[in-house]
């Protein structure tokens, strides 16, 4: 069913019964089940191995999540953040980037489901009847890739219908595999966005250990193009690396001789930044890693970013490149200061609300011209 | 344990090649020699017989210092023939701590012992071991120590005497025989604390790695070599140097950056008492601007310095304009 190997599953006594959960067992019938009561010990038997996130990815802990799942996306401080939601409906991820910020602050390395979706779809409905006059993005990408488990533990089969009903809510499934199999089937009504993380294939092979090619992942995209999703992409973390301008460039070009630019959402761009900590840890499982050769300098949130004048110069020829496959495409920065958004753009928003302003009039525009285009449909039927 | 009572035993019956139970390095022996010569031999040592002769399990120190001072015989318990080779190796080791302690390459011969010619499994080692010598039962810990065991005996002289820490220990192992050595004689030649000697092996490794050469290609580079042969400079200045050189070479950019920046500062000609700075890493706009005077005269001087600023091309380029575009429709 999926192309992860997993030596055993650990399920909650509490979740047992939760279709979520049944559905896991049913998609895993050979691989060994262990019930557990309690699992604080458990995940502090992995929390002491060696490399307890290596470890920990090849376990399943299925549990249920109490507590607030949903969360403005953590951002940083004294930059521009999008005012994207984040849902927590699975804890760390059966990829190993190399660069990947959850080796930083997961307590728990265990790759773990939460099968209340029940409740989860409350708190989101909760959430969203708040805001009526908002259109707000959540997403599940935060903690955990929203697809990779998607065959054995397909909350797309629950979410994308969900989002369908809902006139304030835009959901985005971030990913970096192929798993779209679930989503071609299902009425979507232009409520989900299906995004990528975007890298050159050197970099793909490289610091993306488990993940689809970049290859694998446009032909996903095409697919659900082709079923009317609305697509983003994500060319985050950019690695300034030798050659760099030649692998974005060919894969910006790649991208689009696939796919229609005109129905692609937004395109993200975002320079590798990271905690302090993640230096120590990432280099000790990943000996081999180049991404922490750049110039690399801590900022006043104390993350590591480029030195601004290489982020500008990735920022300024990325976006020309993408402009010059459409003029038109919505291109952002993710966490970047206002003056590196002038420094690239020639202009920026105001602050994180404004941001998150031209997100909403963008996804109007989108949904607006979908159903000027659903009428037009209709009258040339009837 | 059988074990006899204190006897005298001949000192030539005993094997001093025989360093099974071992783990010196470095070992100092003057007060101990100054002491035996006014006091002799307070404690006895421990052997084992051996075949005809005799291994010392504990007391290598206090043997070597009886065969210096001429002595024929030492006074000794004696082990009989049997007994188990970890059992007295641990024994030792005991001895050891409650009387001298280990440096760091002593401690990582015990590990190794353990592990390589004891053959005990990793995980006890950790488990029983670490903590004997106050170490975290940790598996990273005894990598570390087990990897300076096959470090160059000058690189080994170098850890003890610097005090060198597990994570610089690391850094140094990650390295092949020959860059190492090639590290050992510019860290020599310089004066490094802890936290400075973990920036430049770090600076040294990124950069043979970014670059895809070693690391003594990198230590043999002009810039590098200029520095350590100039024959005035006191270590202090050698360090800060080859530092500055090393931080250049891993970081163009900014290196570049600050070098455009300092030659505008200088072409201010800014009086003393007033002092311009850049942003850190270049990350925000314009510059931070510093007076510091005693009486009115030299404020009202440097105020009036200050104002002529602005006139000059150099600072017109250090600030750039607060204009902010709209989003073009």
């Amino acid at each position: 069913m999926t192309a992860f190997k997993f030596q055993r599953i650990f399920i909650d006594e509490e979740a047992e019964r939760d279709e979520a959960a049944q559905i896991l067992l049913r998609n895993l019938p050979t691989v060994p089940v262990e019930r557990i009561r309690d699992k604080k010990p458990l995940i502090k038997q992995f929390s002491d191995l060696t490399d307890p996130l290596a470890e920990g990815k090849k376990f399943l802990l299925v549990t249920r999540f109490y507590g607030r799942r949903l969360k403005p996306c953590p951002g940083t401080s004294n930059h521009l953040c999008c005012g994207y939601y984040v849902i927590n409906a699975i804890t760390n991820c059966p990829m190993d980037c190399s660069y990947c910020v959850l080796q930083t602050y997961l307590t728990n390395p265990l790759l773990t489901l939460y099968s209340n979706w029940d409740d989860m779809l409350g708190e989101i409905e909760d959430f969203l009847s708040l805001k009526p006059q908002f259109l707000v993005r959540l997403g599940t990408g935060e903690l955990s890739d929203s697809l990779a488990l998607d065959r054995i533990f397909p909350l797309s089969q629950v979410l994308i219908p969900f989002f369908a009903e809902r006139k304030n809510g835009i959901l985005e499934l971030k990913t970096k595999s192929a798993e779209i199999s679930h989503l071609l089937s299902l009425d979507h009504r232009d409520r989900t966005v299906v995004s990528w993380s975007l890298n050159p294939p050197r970099i793909i092979e490289k610091e993306e250990i488990d993940t689809a090619s970049l290859e694998q992942r446009i032909e996903a995209a095409r697919r659900c193009q082709e079923k009317g999703y609305l697509l983003g992409f994500h060319f985050d973390p950019i690695i300034y690396h030798e050659g760099w301008e030649e692998g974005y460039r060919e894969t910006i070009v790649s991208l689009f001789q696939q796919i229609d630019p005109k129905r692609v959402a937004w395109i993200s761009l975002g320079g590798f930044r990271y905690p302090p900590q993640l230096k120590t840890i990432s280099r000790e499982r990943f000996p081999k890693t180049r991404i922490f050769l750049g110039e690399l300098f801590p900022g006043k949130d104390a993350k590591f970013r480029y030195l601004k004048d290489i982020r500008v110069e990735m920022y300024q020829k990325m976006a020309q490149w993408l402009r010059e496959e459409d003029p038109t495409l919505f291109i952002y920065l993710c966490m970047e200061s206002q003056e590196v958004w002038n420094q690239v753009f020639g202009w920026s928003p105001r602050n994180s609300s404004h941001l998150n302003q031209i997100f909403e009039e963008r996804l109007r525009e989108l949904l607006s011209q979908r159903e000027q285009g659903a009428s037009r449909g209709h009258l040339q039927s009837d | 344990m059988s074990m006899s009572d204190i006897s005298k035993i001949p000192l030539r019956d005993i094997d001093f090649t025989d360093e099974t139970f071992s783990v010196n390095f470095m070992v100092h022996l003057e007060r101990l020699r100054s002491s035996m010569k006014k006091v002799g031999l307070i404690q006895p040592v421990l052997v084992r017989e051996k075949h005809s002769r005799y291994q010392i399990v504990c007391g290598f120190r206090r043997g070597s210092v009886c065969q210096e001072l001429g002595w024929n015989e030492i006074e000794a318990r004696v082990i009989h023939q049997g007994e188990d080779d970890l059992r007295l190796f641990s024994m030792s080791l005991h001895d050891n701590l409650t009387t001298r302690g280990f440096n760091s390459v002593e401690v990582a011969i015990a590990l190794d012992k353990l592990v390589h010619h004891f053959r005990m499994d990793p995980p006890v080692v950790i488990e029983t071991f670490l903590p004997l010598f106050s170490l975290e039962t940790s598996e990273k810990i005894l990598n570390t120590y087990l990897s300076l065991v096959s470090m160059e005996d000058e690189m080994k002289r170098y850890i003890v005497q610097e005090e060198v820490s597990r994570s610089n220990i690391r850094r140094l192992a990650s390295m092949t025989s020959e860059d190492r050595m090639a590290t050992l004689s510019l860290l020599s030649a310089l004066k490094l604390g802890e936290n400075r000697l973990r920036e430049v092996l770090t600076l040294l490794e990124e950069t043979a790695q970014r670059d895809r050469r070693t690391v003594r290609e990198i230590i043999a580079l002009r810039e590098i070599q200029a520095t350590l042969s100039h024959q005035n400079l006191t270590p202090s200045q050698r360090t800060e140097k080859v530092k500055k050189a090393l931080l250049t070479l891993r970081y163009p950019r900014l290196s570049q950056l600050q070098e455009t920046f300092e030659t505008k500062r200088k072409g201010l000609n800014l009086p003393s008492g007033l002092s311009l700075q850049h942003p850190a890493f270049f990350e925000a706009k314009g510059v931070k601007i510093e007076l510091q005077c005693e009486t009115l005269e030299e404020y009202q001087s440097l105020v009036s310095s200050l104002s002529l600023l602005q006139e000059k091309e150099e600072f017109q380029e250090m600030l750039t304009s607060s204009d902010q575009s709209k989003r073009p429709e």
